[in-house]
């Protein structure tokens, strides 16, 4: 049985790495360096990384109370709505000093995702704390229905074309060049936002008393609730913090594509649900690992492959991971999972 | 328990017996229709058009112009009295046009006992669904915006659906014609365009639809009789979020000029972004499918001074006299003209020509013959025919550049001759 086991991670180990080695010697043998993948990995990596943010907001929800949470791609879009609004109120634009520029992001950052955030627990309040005791559909095609109703407030909003953003960060402005690996200024921003939210959230999970009541919540509720835990006020808080994730990446998607609409959360949300399942669902670590590996095939397929198999390819992976693994690659931690 | 099942099925009978009525109703009105109106002297042409999403401008420019030349003639073709019917082939969910939209409009005008022409479509993927639909109703339908090549003839760029074009006339006769110049011109426009702006490398890209893909192989088969390279770099996925690396493999192939087989609802916007980035000093070209304000006013000033686009509509100045009326006209009911008001106003001025020379404007077959039997036409676009195919004899592109502001600005004309 172990060494059954084994064998698989070996399998899948060497099936993740079959892209990225065999391109890898194909750029040694050709350039005689390994830049061209590295450029492929940033980007992917920075691509990832939003997509990470917003996996974390599914992983969570799921880990929670086993909901698959269709409207958080759309919390996501609409803060990036309110992100582009923001801009306009403050007057935030491409001639605005740097300082007040930073000044201003930050302040953006914030209310864009106390609106997610907002947004995000008033769903969980009107729409899924009255179906805890329904049967599972129930809760779940309400989701869906949420989804379809904040992807019209966003047509409302801004209409259903492409709407561009302000490339306030110049995002595809080189930062610095390491052996001809390109560092844009984008994939910084999309790192580094990232990092410290996700690094944060962790600490909170593992570290204080409402995220040890969180993780409680997730592994038996009826328990919990025993323990002296407000079992709906910690479902709130989860959905609470899978708003602010969804609308700093909201924030983070808009500087970085520069481009919005009201589609993306589709789009956006299908990918992050990926990358949940894909790393483990329930698990925070899963959900950033299925983001950033996600992000790089996504980025290796569209310039090596070509763009077109890009979704194909990355489907691929998740049913190959699912069969190997069909937890996840981290594994879920889940009810279900135990 | 058991009453309720009953109920059930109940419902379901009364739903299906519903159903099946209304399709018999649906198929009785579509029967009758085939055999052409016979409303007396009044006739209706219905126009489908995307009017939601980005195409909006250019939908409803070209359905504000078919509006002005009805009103113009005061709704009359000769003795006949022509109601005007607009649709709308777009969703504002889908953001462009859908095919369940376009089919229906198609259907509904093929039921319409007084209908006899339908003027549209701007996209030719949805012309590739309502043309065999009108086509078994016997309709003539005339577009003011579809270019792909495979709607009228198997020239090359027509392969994108097999066995183009004779899968969208069921019937076996044409029913079909337009007024722009197929994409076998535009890519030949495109190509001459690249190789005047000294393109040494031309990287093609495509959005998978009929329109784009077959423009992106007649721009590919045109740039071979010139000096550069063409490097076909297949479609793009116009959900993705960006297109950075697959821009960034243009640029690792060399790529000094790029053009777009696509429309702009297909993330045109985001993906000349991405190639401008990649590609520093990157000259930039774009169909008409990308020619609206949503696209020119969408791109960032430095991206859209490195991009053209074409467009069969010329110069203000190249209409004469009845140009500067029209414009005139258009631009104190409507505001300012998008490239393809002036394509939307011919197309109503031609039908409503065809309906007073059709032997019997009432009759579908009639209309379709005197369409097909235009020639020599003196219109505001210029002097032009519909061939056998139902393309127009018209052959030059207009070139645009986008100006600071974000609005397109008539360059040059290039024929493709």
């Amino acid at each position: 049985m172990l060494a059954g086991s084994r064998a698989s991670t070996a399998t899948l180990i060497a099936f993740l790495l079959v892209m990225p080695v065999s391109f890898g010697i194909h750029d040694l043998s050709t350039d005689g360096s390994l830049a061209h993948l590295g450029n492929n990995l940033v980007d992917g990596l920075s691509n990832g990384a939003i997509w990470a943010l917003v996996a974390l907001g599914y992983t969570l929800v799921y880990g929670i109370i086993e909901l698959i949470n269709f409207a958080h791609g759309d919390v996501f879009m609409i803060g990036s709505f309110v992100a582009l609004a923001v801009f306009g109120t403050l007057g935030l634009g491409l001639a605005t000093a740097v300082p007040l520029l930073i000044g201003g992001l930050l302040l953006t950052l914030a209310i864009s995702a106390v609106a997610s955030g907002t947004l995000n627990t008033m769903i969980e309040r009107a729409g899924y704390r009255p179906l805890r005791d329904a049967p599972r559909l129930a809760p779940l095609i309400t989701a869906v229905g949420f989804s379809f109703i904040l992807q019209n407030v966003g047509l409302l909003w801004l209409g259903g074309s492409q709407q561009s953003v302000p490339d306030l960060i110049s995002s595809q402005h080189e930062l610095f060049n390491l052996g001809g690996v390109s560092v844009t200024n984008g994939d910084a921003l999309a790192v580094l936002a990232t990092a410290p939210l996700v690094l944060t959230l962790v600490f909170f999970i593992t570290r204080t008393r409402l995220g040890k009541a969180m993780r409680a919540t997730a592994q038996d509720p009826d328990a919990a609730r025993l323990m002296g835990i407000n079992v709906d006020t910690t479902i709130s808080l989860t959905f609470l913090i899978g708003g602010l994730l969804a609308g700093a990446a909201g924030l983070i998607y808009a500087l970085y594509q520069t481009t919005i609409w009201f589609n993306q959360g589709f789009t956006a949300g299908l990918i992050a649900f990926t990358a949940a399942v894909m790393g483990g669902i329930g698990n925070l670590r899963g959900a950033v690992l299925g983001g950033l590996l996600i992000g790089c095939i996504q980025q290796i397929s569209d310039n090596r492959i070509g763009a077109e198999w890009t979704p194909a390819i990355v489907f691929a992976y998740l049913v190959l991971i699912m069969v190997v693994r069909p937890r996840g690659l981290l594994g879920e931690e889940t009810r279900e999972a135990g | 328990m058991r009453r309720k099942r009953n109920l059930v099925a109940c419902s379901i009978a009364a739903a299906a017996l519903t159903l099946g009525v209304a399709a018999c109703g649906g198929s009785d009105s579509n029967d009758s229709g085939d055999s052409g109106a016979s409303a007396g002297d009044a006739v209706t042409v219905y126009s489908s058009l995307p009017l939601q999403g980005a195409s909006r401008p250019t939908g409803l420019a070209i359905q504000n112009g078919i509006e002005l030349a009805f009103k113009q003639a005061g709704n009359k073709a000769g003795d006949v009295n022509v109601k005007f019917v607009p649709l709308d082939d777009a969703t504002v969910q889908a953001g462009q046009w859908t095919p369940e939209a376009e089919s229906a409009n198609a259907k509904k005008a093929a039921q319409d006992d007084s209908a006899v022409a339908y003027l549209g479509t701007y996209n030719s993927g949805a012309a590739a669904i309502s043309i065999p639909i009108l086509n078994e109703a016997g309709m003539a339908m005339l577009s003011p915006g579809n270019t792909a090549v495979g709607l009228t003839s198997d020239a090359p760029g027509a392969d994108t659906e097999a066995g183009e074009p004779d899968i969208y006339y069921p019937d076996g006769k044409r029913n079909y014609a337009r007024i722009v110049p197929k994409d076998t011109v535009q890519g030949a426009a495109l190509a001459k365009l690249m190789d005047q702006d000294g393109c040494k490398v031309a990287g093609i890209m495509h959005d998978n639809e009929v329109y784009g893909e077959g423009l992106a192989n007649n721009v590919a088969s045109a740039g071979e009789s010139f000096d550069y390279e063409v490097v076909s770099a297949g479609a793009v996925d116009t959900k993705a979020a960006n297109y950075r690396a697959a821009a960034e493999s243009l640029g690792q192939k060399g790529v000094d000029c790029f053009v777009y087989g696509g429309i702009t609802a297909s993330n045109a916007v985001q993906l000349y972004k991405d190639v401008a980035a990649a590609i520093p000093g990157v000259k930039m070209y774009g169909p008409d499918g990308v020619a609206d304000s949503d696209f020119s006013e969408g791109l960032p000033t430095k991206v859209a001074a490195a991009t053209k686009v074409t467009v069969p509509t010329l110069s203000e100045d190249e209409y004469g006299p009845e140009g500067a009326k029209f414009y005139k006209q258009y631009e104190a009911k409507y505001g300012k003209a998008e490239p393809f008001a002036i394509y939307g106003y011919e197309a109503g001025k031609l039908m409503l020509d065809v309906i007073a020379r059709a032997d019997d404007p009432t009759d579908r077959q009639s209309v379709i013959d005197a369409m097909f039997a235009t020639a020599d036409r003196d219109s505001i676009l210029g002097k032009y025919s519909i061939d056998e195919n139902g393309d127009t004899t018209l052959t030059d592109y207009g070139v645009y550049t986008i100006d600071g502001d974000g609005q397109v600005v008539f360059d040059q004309t290039i024929s493709a001759k």
